[in-house]
């Protein structure tokens, strides 16, 4: 992916840049928000990282500017102000998620992988298909090798992200956002429990395990 | 009754008034006491005077002239209005006063209820009082004066007993009136002393009441309470002003002080995300497992200093309520069923019983996330800290004062009472549970919570066990009228 960083923090920057790189991504930088509305007017980028506090321009308002230009480029809004308010004003002005500073490097990677590949045109999906794992959305059903996987509705939400993203890593944090809609981190591994009992349901009885858990990130969902 | 009458007596101030009282009811009853003395009493010296000289006049009259003078004196003095006399001999007697061992008509028979007839004049003055006959009005249950004694004859023998007196009964009524006005006085004064004793102290126990308060308050972590002033500058007012201006230093201190760790917590954010990043990405590339091990376990340690800076600044901007706007009207078992479906798989995996007992149909004021937060704390909290083969226990109901209760109760350790309020505190974690994870941050943020939700946060015995009493956490709501109501966008 092209990835726009507009961050003034030269030395968070240049991390972010480095690891993006390093997962494989192509990274321009704007140390403030003006020169970052005009790259991001310029160039054609797959996704946003865009701090809120910025020299010369909000972060907010770029975002406003070039939403107000019909870019629907997918922005990853980045900040120090953490409180779920922010968040929704955040996501308001048109941001695709939201990742309070601190964070962690694979978080952040896995959120920006997350949401440029929402750009795919998969808005109107019905069914999802990873490997032979079948999930219909419509009849709330799951299948691997054509086997009927029951599952809770939560543990069904739960497998429906990690389709969603597979591939990809998920971290913790972005499931307990996702499935349950909470901001916060607990301190247990409350999430690590539901993913072992979805992973009893969808990996147990067949020969290679499809949900992968990834040190220090999260989980990821491969064939 | 008795308790609140030994509660009375414990107040200083009723006591001091008291005692005020009833030393001015001492000194009230012992200036009419001189003014009885200065009245009655010298009437009683002069009448006595006036007999003791009559009596000696006798003495004098019968040893020039002899007993058959004296015989006539007595009975001429005898029709006098105010004089009461008996001369008494074995064989005759004379003077208006009657004599029980010889009586004759046209003598007052009396009895002597006080003092004994017959003593030598130099016995001292006695108040006898007579008992007259029914039909002589006057002469009826009268008080005299008088001296009794004999009249000595040359060589030193009896000749007669004789009685000399003064009637003192109006002199004696005015005494009885003036006792009794002043006993009577005394006690009227004693009793409004009483009175105004309870109600200055009554008054004045308001006043310092409300300090009590105001201390209870501060203690329990109410730094905005300020003593009522009356600005009438008396030294209760002034006390308030200087308590006042104490809690104002204390309040100032303590945000300074909380605004230094926040500060600290803000600045460190950012080299210790780019210290976790440095660490992750190093990480990653370490081809050698252990190298990469170690370092993965520094990158937690340092995620577990941004979760506690994190915790640190989400709950210095709770406390500073500026999320009140975000409370939304909600049904408290949305977010309830929703914690239990996430905690109940956790709790068994450590072996542990999952209850839930969650009632329909409430309605609070509420932000889900924030409330959502809090009860996932104190979830984990029973979770850590209950042993193995115990129940963790979540409830909602509604209490008897009609409000909304959120219950987390657990049958381990438990916490004493004494420590209840303390752990609310941040960073305050107890001896025991030192060598546990965590941050000492959980029930603060719970307690900043439930503060913004203006509900109560309680912490008591939960369920008995041999582990010990167990815990019990309360969120109770205010009734939905205390609430202001959530701002509609």
């Amino acid at each position: 992916m092209r990835i726009l960083v507009v961050e003034d923090d030269e030395v968070a920057a240049d991390y972010v840049r480095k690891g993006l790189m390093e997962a494989g991504h192509v990274v321009d930088l704007a140390p403030d928000g003006d020169l970052g509305l005009e790259m991001a007017r310029a160039a054609d980028y797959d996704a946003l990282i865009l701090d809120r506090m910025l020299p010369k321009l909000d972060g907010l308002e770029l975002l406003e500017s070039i939403r107000d230009d019909g870019d629907t480029t997918p922005v990853l809004i980045l900040s120090a102000l953490g409180e779920v308010d922010q968040k929704v004003e955040g996501l308001r002005a048109g941001g695709d998620d939201y990742l309070a500073k601190p964070y962690a490097f694979t978080e952040l990677l896995a959120r920006v992988e997350a949401i440029g590949r929402r750009s795919d045109p998969t808005a109107a999906v019905t069914k999802l298909k990873v490997g032979d794992l079948e999930m219909d959305l419509l009849a709330r059903t799951v299948k691997r090798a054509d086997q009927n996987i029951l599952l809770q509705p939560r543990e069904f939400r739960l497998l429906e992200c990690l389709m969603r993203n597979a591939g990809q890593v998920v971290t913790r944090t972005m499931l307990l956002e996702k499935v349950w809609d909470y901001h916060f981190d607990p301190q247990t591994n409350v999430i690590d429990v539901h993913v072992s009992r979805l992973r009893g349901k969808i990996d147990k009885e067949f020969e290679s395990p499809m949900l992968h858990t990834v040190r220090g990130a999260g989980y990821r969902l491969q064939v | 009754m008795l308790e609140s009458l030994s509660k009375l007596f414990r107040n200083t101030l009723f006591r001091l008034s008291l005692l005020g009282a009833v030393l001015f009811v001492v000194s009230l009853f012992a200036s009419l006491g001189y003014v009885y003395y200065a009245t009655v009493a010298s009437e009683l010296r002069a009448v006595d005077k006036t007999i003791q000289a009559e009596v000696d006049e006798i003495q004098n009259i019968y040893q020039t002239v002899g007993l058959p003078d004296v015989q006539r004196l007595i009975v001429l003095r005898s029709f006098a209005f105010e004089g009461r006399y008996l001369l008494e001999t074995p064989n005759w007697f004379v003077g208006n006063l009657g004599s029980t061992a010889m009586e004759q008509d046209g003598y007052v028979p009396f009895t002597l209820i006080d003092g004994v007839p017959g003593k030598p004049f130099v016995s001292k003055h006695l108040t006898y009082a007579i008992q007259g006959e029914d039909d002589v009005d006057d002469l009826q249950d009268r008080r005299i004066r008088a001296l009794s004694g004999f009249l000595i004859g040359p060589k030193g023998e009896t000749v007669a007993g004789l009685i000399v007196g003064r009637d003192v009964e109006e002199i004696m009524r005015t005494a009885d009136r003036v006792r009794t006005a002043i006993i009577t006085s005394s006690l009227i004064a004693l009793f409004l002393g009483l009175l105004s004793s309870l109600f200055v102290s009554q008054r004045f126990t308001r006043r310092i009441d409300a300090f009590n308060r105001l201390a209870t308050d501060v203690r329990a972590g109410q730094l905005d309470r300020r003593a009522p002033r009356n600005y009438s500058e008396d030294e209760l007012d002034l006390l308030a002003e200087h308590l006042n201006a104490m809690l104002d230093h204390i309040d100032r201190l303590m945000k300074a002080m909380r605004y230094a760790g926040d500060s600290i917590a803000h600045d460190l954010r950012s080299p210790l995300t780019r210290l976790r990043t440095r660490l992750e990405s190093t990480a990653t590339e370490m081809k050698d497992d252990k190298s990469a091990t170690a370092l993965w376990l520094a990158a937690e340690d340092a995620d577990q200093l941004l979760k506690t800076f994190d915790s640190v600044l989400r709950i210095a901007r709770l406390e500073a309520g500026e999320q009140r706007e975000m409370l939304q009207e909600i049904d408290p078992k949305i977010i309830l069923d929703d914690i239990a479906e996430l905690y109940e798989p956790a709790c068994e995996d450590v072996g542990l019983g999952f209850l839930a007992q969650i009632d329909e149909g409430l309605l609070i004021l509420a932000d889900r996330g924030l409330l959502s937060q809090a009860v996932s704390n104190l979830v984990e909290n029973a979770i850590k800290y209950t042993p193995k083969g115990g129940a963790v226990k979540l409830e909602l109901s509604r209490n008897m004062d009609n409000r909304v209760v959120i219950s987390i109760s657990d049958d381990g350790p438990g916490i004493p009472a004494m420590d209840r309020e303390r752990v609310k505190e941040r960073f305050v974690r107890l001896d025991k549970s030192r060598t546990a994870p965590g941050s000492g941050l959980g029930l603060a943020m719970v307690d900043a919570i439930a503060t913004l939700h203006e509900a109560e946060f309680v912490l008591g015995d939960g369920m008995a066990s041999e582990h010990g009493p167990g815990l019990s956490v309360k969120i109770i709501f205010p009734r939905r009228r205390h609430l202001r109501p959530a701002i509609k966008e």
